[in-house]
């Protein structure tokens, strides 16, 4: 009796104190992700304008102005094509480069370390860089393929031509974050067992079939995680747009969160902004949402 | 040596002792004040401030934004009770804006008691209300007169066989038999800038709307966006468009400037120290090639109207620490010698005073044919919106734009949709 009375006043003691260390973490967590996140929700639903906030209570109208906006919708599309298409080209060259390399011990050294400044590089730099790059007259790519023959009647206009600004803004996104993404899968790689591997040389299998039926299953959930991650970086996209296209040409690179800051800042409308970001935040978390539960459902058939 | 250490101590405190008494006879010596200032700016700024620090012995602490923040920087000190400007820079297009939110000191009574010291009748005339009123009260002094002016590389136009137009329609037929006939070397008729941030983008169009004799408002202040004027005039730009440098819709600033002083393009609209800058680049090879104009007139227009693009005011913020010497110091800025002073000075300013035109250490600073440019482009100036609905118009006005720029809607199409929203906005729903 004593001994559960002990066993119970300690578990008491040992929650409390363990409360305590977790207060300052709760705190920073309600002041700053909480807080925020039930301003926004507290703008969203009135007549907000940047210098005066709260001004009128307005029910759901922000949020059908939104649903309603034609160029809102072309920026959730362009955010989703983006980030897909980004992410999707990243994790594919991310993980065939780790595949490369992960054998080569020095190589992959080596690569580690230069896989580390693209990623390291201020957007403001990288801005500039695939400006320069992408300069119709003088620009390298137009450059080398003049050199390789190609010569269009205009010069191609990557960030100019609303056909391909969306596509030149993910080869940036691309060349940037591949890196960040073959050290996560490199990384990955090396953490896979050894011995079904060996089991499988010993059962005769192919280095084809080692990859699909070990490699591919086992390393599977951690490549879910590492393209959430990137997919969540791809829709956040601003600077890029920002520092290159402003949204344009026409509407051709509108992304959500671009769209939301010129509705916040140029417009100062933040009950309004407020309101498109709740909706961005829904679309996002369903999306990512779907994409955990394809994790989970993946880990639970090979593990 | 103790002995001469004392004596050196009491040499130092002897020699600086004329200057602590000249320091404490300044009217405000110790006090500070923080002035809010934009980047292009920060040249011209910084040496106001120097000299406002040496006539009055304030403290002027120049804090510089990027040009597309200010307003917001503006908006949240006061709306956060920061108070951490005391003097700040306006884009006279967000006038109303500020105003309307609290954020300016209404300076109406002070500019009634100050009329002579201000003398309001030596500032361009098409500047003052835009820049200074807003529902019928003064906000603020006029800073930055900014239009554009038409720049020309003359030995491109001469190797074209080509003169420098007199009206939009020539300017699209110059740079159309331009481009045609050099866009093989790399050589285009004009940079046209369309860009979809709206001082870039607007300002493109504000040019043409001006010249063929359109305006964003009638006289009663309601919006004619879609009047065949401003049709005319954004069909000029849609049809001069293929014959600019590649390509319109990612062309700003920096890419004029680029490929104005490398010679690769022969007309720009840019605003009066196009020509400094150009010049500056490294590797320009414009230089005496230069000629400059007003901005060209266009159909049935003759009487130049240019756009007032950018352009800055100064006013002083509801939480100003020292009203006292903010409002000093706002009276300093707009004085007709200042004005020459700052203006002769490569800080991104234009003369805001019609005297500085004729002064002529400014007309050897710019040279006569700028400062005759300049002049001509603030007398005729067509004003943007400046009430706290502009923001909005704005963004629907840039939209538009940028959807005709790249053929998803016609001229006429987009001035409708723009006239249609405009109204909305104007009538508060």
């Amino acid at each position: 009796m004593s001994l559960v009375r002990s066993n119970g006043i300690g578990s008491a003691q040992s929650r409390r104190s363990n409360l305590l260390m977790a207060l300052p973490v709760i705190l920073i967590l309600l002041v700053f992700s909480l807080y925020p996140f039930f301003y926004t929700l507290s703008l969203s639903v009135t007549e907000s304008a940047l210098a005066r906030p709260f001004q009128e209570f307005i029910w759901l109208d922000n949020f059908r102005r939104g649903l309603e906006d034609s160029l809102f919708q072309t920026s959730i599309v362009n955010t989703l094509v983006y980030g897909f298409t980004s992410a999707s080209l990243q994790l594919v060259l991310g993980f065939v480069l780790a595949l490369f390399f992960y054998k080569s011990v020095k190589a992959g050294k080596y690569l580690r370390t230069l896989a580390l400044f693209p990623f390291i590089t201020p957007p403001v730099a990288v801005a500039m860089i695939w400006r320069l790059i992408y300069e119709p007259n003088s620009g390298l790519i137009n450059y080398y393929l003049g050199q390789l023959g190609i010569n269009p009647s205009q010069p191609i206009a990557w960030l100019g031509d609303p056909n391909i600004a969306l596509l030149s803004l993910v080869i940036i996104d691309v060349w940037q974050w591949t890196p960040f993404v073959f050290l996560l899968a490199l990384a990955a790689l090396q953490a896979l067992p050894h011995d079904p591997y060996e089991a499988a040389a010993v059962d005769g299998a192919s280095a084809w079939q080692a990859f699909t039926h070990l490699t591919l299953p086992m390393a599977a959930p951690a490549l879910i995680v590492i393209y959430i991650i990137r997919l969540i970086g791809a829709f956040k996209i601003f600077d890029q747009v920002y520092l290159l296209t402003f949204g344009g040409p026409g509407s051709s690179t509108q992304v959500a969160s671009f769209y939301i800051y010129r509705a916040a800042f140029q417009q100062f409308d933040t009950g309004y902004a407020s309101a498109l970001t709740i909706i961005l935040l829904v679309v996002l978390s369903i999306t990512v949402a779907v994409l955990t539960s394809v994790r989970n459902r993946v880990r639970a058939r090979y593990e | 040596m103790k002995k001469l250490s004392l004596l050196l101590v009491l040499v130092v405190i002897l020699l600086s002792l004329p200057l602590s008494i000249s320091a404490q006879d300044l009217p405000f010596s110790g006090r500070v004040i923080n002035f809010l200032t934009i980047q292009p700016h920060a040249v011209a700024s910084r040496a106001a401030a120097e000299l406002f620090e040496a006539e009055t012995g304030a403290d002027v602490q120049v804090l510089v934004v990027p040009f597309p923040n200010i307003t917001e920087k503006a908006l949240l000190d006061v709306a956060s009770g920061a108070g951490e400007y005391d003097v700040v820079e306006i884009w006279y297009t967000s006038l109303g804006q500020l105003a309307s939110n609290g954020v300016l000191v209404d300076l109406t009574e002070w500019w009634d008691a100050n009329a002579e010291a201000i003398n309001a009748e030596d500032f361009a005339p098409t500047i003052v209300e835009p820049y200074t009123l807003w529902d019928g009260k003064r906000w603020a002094l006029p800073y930055d007169g900014d239009t554009h002016v038409i720049w020309f590389n003359t030995a491109l136009l001469e190797q074209y066989g080509q003169e420098i137009p007199t009206t939009w329609e020539e300017y699209a037929t110059v740079a159309q038999a331009i481009t045609e006939a050099g866009s093989a070397d790399g050589i285009y008729g004009a940079a046209i800038q369309a860009l979809p941030a709206p001082i870039i983008q607007i300002s493109s169009f504000a040019n043409r709307l001006g010249g063929f004799g359109g305006s964003f408002f009638d006289a009663e202040g309601n919006p004619s966006i879609n009047t065949p004027e401003a049709v005319d005039a954004l069909q000029n730009l849609l049809d001069t468009a293929p014959y600019a440098l590649p390509t319109p819709a990612s062309v700003g600033f920096d890419e004029t400037i680029a490929a104005f002083s490398t010679g690769n393009v022969a007309i720009a609209e840019f605003w009066t120290d196009f020509g400094q800058i150009v010049g500056g680049v490294e590797g320009s090879t414009v230089g005496d090639n230069l000629a400059v104009r007003p901005i060209l007139v266009g159909g049935d227009n003759e009487t130049p109207r240019p756009a007032l693009n950018a352009g800055f005011a100064v006013g002083i913020s509801t939480l100003a620490q020292d009203p006292e010497v903010a409002q000093a110091f706002l009276e300093f800025l707009a004085r007709p010698d200042i004005n020459v002073t700052l203006n002769t000075i490569v800080g991104g300013l234009d003369p805001t005073r019609l005297s500085t035109f004729d002064n002529p250490v400014y007309i050897e600073h710019v040279g006569q044919d700028v400062a005759d440019a300049a002049r001509a482009a603030l007398l005729g100036a067509t004003a943007w919106g400046n009430t706290p609905e502009w923001a909005e118009q704005q963004e629907v006005l840039n939209n538009n734009l940028s959807a005709a720029i790249v053929g998803d809607l016609t001229a006429q199409e987009a001035l409708d949709a723009t006239q249609a929203e405009w109204e909305r906005i104007h009538a508060g729903n």
